[in-house]
């Protein structure tokens, strides 16, 4: 059949311009002004003079950028894998399940996921506030010493990361669980005619078809967990924040506490560069290994 | 069709009326960040002064988050137009703002349309809204922090003077001691503190520098000469009340307050805010006998943080007030502050001195008792990096926190907290 090519191509144009109108108006442009104002000492607002790669020589040695820095990778070192793996297990657990009493558990599991941030602290900080949070008068009832979960920094990343996990798990499961779904029960009764134990089940035939949503889930948990704000900022409200900082705390602070909209600038630069080049190497990584559990 | 008509007409003549109605009143948009007892007034005093230019002008007023994203939202509202006519601000944030060119300056001639003027204010609350000799706001109040006491604990305990009063607050020996002896009466928390909040703790560390006559910033510099020691000795102090398990520990803003209210902490260091709340309960038959007077002179003198609540006209950029609406704005500012003193009931120090004058204002308990102490206020220091919420603010609290439960050295919060302050 003969295709008119260049009408093909006006229709296809049409209907991808509105989305490349919005994604160059919403992401491309203020990228690009992001890349301009951090090469400034511009303010909050406004325009600045241009100083060249000042604003990101001082990053360097900066002690609250290192901090943010520190904390942010320790924050995901404590999230990203344990969070998978915790989700994974809830997965294999609900998948046992069956009928009504599945998509009881199941919600269970998903309802914290819901809950908008501001939800999550308030109920974790009735849980663990020092003087009235529930958990101290367990402590107390328990001969324990009640323990500043949020107002001393040994606690506090961990505490934070325990609480995220537990909020955003419930996403996860549901991608596993449709991957656990997918696997063919033929696959199964061929195992178990070869008699293949419960460990070698999952070892052979589990684990390598889930690896694709497993390193889907890892990266999904990455990219997110570097962008982390919200329940640092909620959770160390006048406490020690600055003992706290992950990066967009740090972009957070300078931008609008201190109005330098250049450092700010920077900062958020870097932070772009790192997600890019982390969640390349773990795609990369993930990738490689697929090919090794074969 | 006849019906059409009619309708048409109806349609127009209802128009034509409410169009004429609207050209009559001038509606002017509020921000403000008062969320506790004192909004509550605040909202009272706003229906009052709509009640009161009924047709004229209509107040209409939204409450914000208090601190940063208040501020960041002044901000980035001012710069596209978006702001409101009329806005709350802190006094110790002004510099910042004019520096970031977001107030209109409050002229001569707005001074004498409002009928109020610079003899009507105390000297400092003048000043603090006055950068290079122009007024960029309009004071309304200053609220500094005082000291609440339960009466009953401390009579019981023999700690209470003949006028009502704490014993010891003379000094440091003597007002430990009455700490001290509320311990041994048995009572939790001698003293409830916001030991989890180093914004808060700002006010008292603040006003315990200020009671050796040490300053935050001298001729640019941080901290500078004894200013570092000064520092020192408050934190220590403070620290000290810890180790010796006279104050709440890890203790946030209000947990402090239900700590005192429900009687497990005997006294309470906290804004003169929280009188409402105090009022409130007990007129609810569910508060002991209570009492607020000015902070205990620990140190050489007495000497008492505050910040002034004060009325500001936004500049929003690219978008002119008119001549009706500034006056409208200005009649409100008037009008409130000539009424402020029903927002002395909100536990505030009215600033228009008529007002704190007056002989109802001398007669309002507990404002009678802790109102002496505006003779030693005093303010943040003037700079664009001051203010609550501010960098200086941000910085110094962070430590507060530490130090203030025993884990952090205040020699070593000192050390730190110069450095930080002289990198900003």
């Amino acid at each position: 059949m003969l295709r008119n090519k260049r009408s093909e191509a006006l229709i296809a144009a049409v209907l991808v311009a509105p989305f490349v109108a919005i994604y160059g108006l919403v992401f491309i442009y203020p990228l690009t002004r992001l890349f301009l104002t951090s090469f400034t000492d511009a303010p909050l607002i406004g325009s600045g003079a241009y100083v060249g790669f000042d604003n990101y020589a001082r990053l360097w040695g900066e002690r609250r950028f290192d901090t943010a820095l520190w904390n942010t990778a320790y924050f995901v070192l404590l999230t990203v894998v344990p969070g998978t793996f915790t989700a994974f297990a809830i997965a294999l657990g609900i998948n046992r399940l069956a009928g009504r009493i599945q998509a009881f558990v199941l919600a269970l599991f998903f309802l914290p996921y819901i809950l908008p941030v501001s939800v999550v602290y308030l109920i974790w900080d009735w849980t663990l506030n020092f003087q009235f949070g529930i958990a101290m008068y367990l402590f107390d009832m328990v001969g324990i010493s009640r323990v500043p979960v949020f107002k001393s920094t040994g606690w506090f990343m961990p505490a934070v990361a325990f609480i995220t996990i537990w909020w955003t798990a419930g996403f996860s499961i549901l991608l596993f669980l449709a991957g656990l779904r997918s696997i063919p029960a033929e696959i199964y009764e061929a195992a178990a005619l070869d008699n293949a134990g419960r460990w070698a089940t999952f070892r052979q035939v589990t684990w390598p078809l889930m690896w694709p949503i497993t390193a889907l889930v890892l990266t999904i948990q990455l990219i997110l967990q570097l962008k982390i704000f919200d329940q640092v900022y909620l959770f160390s409200t006048g406490g020690r924040p600055n003992d706290n900082l992950v990066l967009v705390y740090y972009v957070f602070q300078r931008a609008f506490q201190s109005d330098q909209g250049g450092r700010a600038a920077a900062a958020a630069v870097v932070l772009f560069v790192i997600v890019i080049v982390v969640s390349v190497i773990n795609f990369q990584l993930t990738r490689l290994s697929k090919g090794g559990a074969r | 069709m006849f019906r059409m008509l009619k309708l048409a007409k109806c349609i127009v003549v209802a128009t034509a009326l409410c169009g004429s109605a609207a050209h009559a009143q001038e509606t002017v948009a509020w921000w403000d960040f008062l969320s506790g007892g004192d909004g509550v007034r605040m909202k009272q005093m706003i229906a009052d002064f709509n009640k009161a230019h009924e047709g004229k002008i209509k107040i209409e007023a939204t409450t914000l988050e208090w601190g940063t994203p208040f501020y960041s939202k002044v901000q980035t509202a001012a710069s596209v137009g978006e702001a409101p006519d009329i806005m709350t601000y802190h006094a110790s944030r002004i510099p910042l703002a004019v520096k970031q060119g977001i107030l209109q300056e409050i002229t001569a001639d707005d001074w004498s349309k409002m009928g109020l003027a610079k003899d009507a204010y105390a000297e400092t609350t003048w000043d603090a809204v006055t950068i290079d000799g122009k007024q960029y706001a309009v004071p309304f109040d200053t609220h500094p922090i005082v000291l609440y006491y339960n009466k009953d604990i401390l009579a019981k305990a023999g700690l209470l003077t003949e006028d009502g009063k704490p014993k010891g607050l003379d000094s440091r020996e003597n007002f430990e001691a009455t700490l001290q002896g509320l311990k041994k009466a048995g009572v939790k928390f001698p003293l409830g503190s916001v030991t989890a909040d180093g914004n808060f703790m700002f006010r008292t560390i603040y006003s315990l520098m200020g009671q050796q006559d040490g300053e935050l910033l001298t001729d640019g510099e941080f901290l500078a000469g004894d200013n570092a020691q000064k520092l020192q000795n408050a934190l220590a102090l403070l620290q000290g009340w810890t180790k010796e398990d006279l104050q709440s520990t890890y203790t946030d803003y209000p947990a402090t307050v239900a700590l005192f209210t429900s009687g497990e902490a005997a006294m309470m260091i906290n804004g003169v805010w929280e009188v409402p709340t105090m009022v409130d309960l007990h007129k609810q038959g569910k508060l002991f006998e209570w009492g607020a007077v000015e902070l205990p002179v620990l140190f050489k003198h007495a000497s008492t943080y505050a910040d002034s609540h004060t009325f500001a006209i936004p500049a929003n950029k690219g978008k002119d007030m008119t001549a009706d609406k500034r006056a409208a704005v200005l009649e409100v500012i008037s009008w409130l502050s000539k009424n402020s003193l029903y927002w002395a009931s909100a536990g505030h120090i009215p600033a228009y001195g008529p007002v704190t004058q007056s002989a109802e204002y001398k007669a309002m308990q507990p404002n009678a008792t802790y109102s002496p102490l505006t003779a030693n206020m005093i303010f943040d220091p003037k700079t664009p990096l001051a203010g609550v919420a501010g960098p200086i603010f941000d910085v110094m609290s962070n430590y507060f926190v530490p130090t203030l439960n025993n884990e952090m050295d205040p020699a070593k919060a000192v050390e730190e907290i110069k450095t930080e302050l002289n990198d900003l």
